[in-house]
């Protein structure tokens, strides 16, 4: 705020005042009184007028630099009232006080959509512990009744469990919560685990598994871990051929990082979708020639990795197959 | 035999679970009364105990507390919660191991046999007899009246497999689970390759009659 622009907003008052003070000089002119008089008459109206505005123009510039420099310093803009110091004039503290409320009821509106996502997640939470119980007896069932039929409903079920997985994962990626413990995860027995898994899939579709190269412990939430190579696995099962399909593990120990590679000889990813992969939703090329793609997958490995502090990223060739790395920071690894 | 107690009160599962743990031979019993669930598990006088963690009445983590003041048995943990922070939490309260639901049954059961192993030393057979053939897992050779020769971890397994289905037909896919299981992730070649080599290997011993293969159905010990 300039004394340039105070002064305009200002000059309707001031014109007035100034026309009115035009206007008793030239009276006080035509009836012969002395120019000291008008001068008089100048010291006591105009002169306190002017003092006035340049005072008040003062006091409004400074609450408003103050409340501006607020704003340029912090990034929740939101808390301005609770940053701000209570202005010591009527208007400054009016300005306050509406600023005060309105702050508190965007803070119930934002809180009662919070307490709602929160619930919801819960409610999830709550949801996929109590369907893996008749999950868990179904499978139960099928160990006890081995057939070809039971064998089949066993590979339906497993998808089912993969698809409850995700709604799992997916209501957690959405909050920074303590949900993940980080501690100490070898590799190779982290792979195993997850390969284990999918054995059937891999067994089935005669894929082979090296995973020789694979050395080294991180630190991180195992189970998170397990998640996204489980989705990573999955894909690579998914797009590799049936003949002479081949999955192959291995880490390279960088100086400031480790990276756990995940390479496939299946049918590979178009140039043109390359980029796009990690995209929430996206199925690309891919996902219309196969079908079964939701794009979800991807979508919360680079979430999930995100939280974790790791990086995530994928190099592709068009029928010569694709790999995907994860790469774990110095610090998180030894 | 040992004798597992399974705290669980999901009926289908608890019943489940039983008969598939008589299945594999072992003595189950499976508590309905949540009321007294501490004394009825002392008194069974159980070699393991599957606990699950969301039972009417106490849960959990306060019969494993309850139960460890009292008694030395094993508890695995068997629940549907599977973070991190579960695990931890059972595990301070003296459980021995932790498996999720909806578990790998095959899992378990490997979780079990190498609890029991742990806690009764040499109980669990580290010798199998086939006939004339003996098969020592702890060192890897095989003896055939006085020949002995060395196994490698592959033919190890699949003996082992073959021998715990002995007299019964074995097929390729179920071999195939049970050595992916035992973290040998072997292809259909590498499979063949194997049984071939394993063949040979008790030829070279003397055991003339010893793996042979149905066409289209798998392999058997007879």
């Amino acid at each position: 705020m300039s004394i340039k622009e105070y002064i305009s907003d200002k000059l309707p008052f001031l014109l007035f005042n100034f026309i009115l003070f035009a206007v008793a000089s030239g009276i006080m002119l035509l009836i012969k009184m002395g120019g000291s008089l008008i001068f008089l008459m100048f010291c006591i109206w105009l002169l306190p007028l002017f003092t006035y505005i340049l005072i008040e123009f003062f006091k409004q510039k400074n609450l408003y630099d103050e409340l501006n420099s607020i704003l340029d310093h912090t990034d929740k803009k939101y808390l301005l009232s609770e940053i701000m110091e209570e202005p010591g004039h009527i208007e400054g503290k009016l300005l306050y006080e509406v600023l005060g409320q309105v702050n508190k009821d965007m803070h119930e509106h934002v809180k009662s959509y919070r307490d709602r996502e929160n619930e919801y997640r819960e409610y999830i939470e709550t949801w996929v512990h109590e369907i893996k119980t008749p999950i868990a007896s179904t499978r139960l069932i099928i160990e006890n009744n081995q057939n070809s039929i039971t064998r089949n409903i066993s590979g339906e079920i497993k998808k089912i469990e993969e698809y409850i997985e995700q709604v799992l994962y997916y209501s957690r990626s959405n909050n920074v919560s303590k949900d993940y413990l980080i501690k100490e995860v070898p590799l190779p027995e982290l792979i195993r685990k997850v390969i284990k898994r999918n054995s059937r899939d891999f067994i089935s579709k005669g894929i082979s598994v090296d995973i020789e190269g694979v050395k080294g412990i991180v630190y991180s939430d195992a189970k998170w871990l397990e998640f996204i190579v489980n989705q990573l696995i999955g894909n690579a099962v998914k797009y590799t051929q049936e003949e002479n399909g081949k999955v192959e593990f291995h880490t390279v120990k960088n100086q400031d990082n480790l990276v756990l590679s995940l390479k496939d000889n299946g049918i590979g990813i178009i140039e043109k979708d390359r980029d796009r992969v990690f995209e929430k939703g996206f199925t690309g090329e891919n996902g219309r020639q196969y079908g079964g793609s939701t794009g979800i997958g991807l979508y919360l490995c680079k979430k999930l990795a995100d939280q974790l502090g790791l990086e995530i990223n994928l190099t592709s060739e068009l029928g010569k197959g694709t790999t995907v790395s994860i790469i774990f920071p110095l610090g998180n690894s030894i | 035999m040992s004798k597992i107690v399974i705290i669980e009160d999901t009926e289908k599962i608890r019943e489940e679970l039983k008969t598939f743990l008589i299945r594999y031979g072992y003595e189950a019993a499976a508590l309905t009364n949540f009321e007294k669930v501490i004394q009825d598990t002392l008194k069974e006088e159980p070699d393991l105990i599957l606990l699950d963690i969301n039972l009417p009445v106490f849960d959990g983590y306060y019969i494993c507390r309850e139960i460890r003041k009292q008694s030395d048995i094993p508890i695995i943990v068997v629940t549907s919660r599977d973070s991190e922070m579960d695990e931890l939490m059972s595990m301070n309260l003296g459980a021995d191991d932790f498996v999720t639901k909806p578990y790998n049954t095959q899992i378990l059961v490997a979780r079990i046999e190498n609890i029991l192993k742990r806690i009764q030393g040499t109980a669990v057979q580290d010798i199998l007899i086939y006939k004339d053939l003996k098969l020592n897992l702890s060192n890897g050779s095989v003896t055939y009246k006085e020949e002995t020769a060395e196994l490698t971890k592959n033919e190890l397994k699949i003996l082992s497999c073959l021998y715990k289905n002995k007299g019964k037909i074995v097929s390729r896919d179920d071999l195939m689970d049970f050595m992916w299981n035992a973290d040998a992730f072997v292809d259909d070649n590498n499979l063949s390759v194997n049984v071939t080599r394993l063949r040979k290997k008790l030829e070279g011993l003397g055991m003339e009659k010893n793996i042979e293969t149905r066409r289209g159905l798998g392999y058997i010990l007879p």
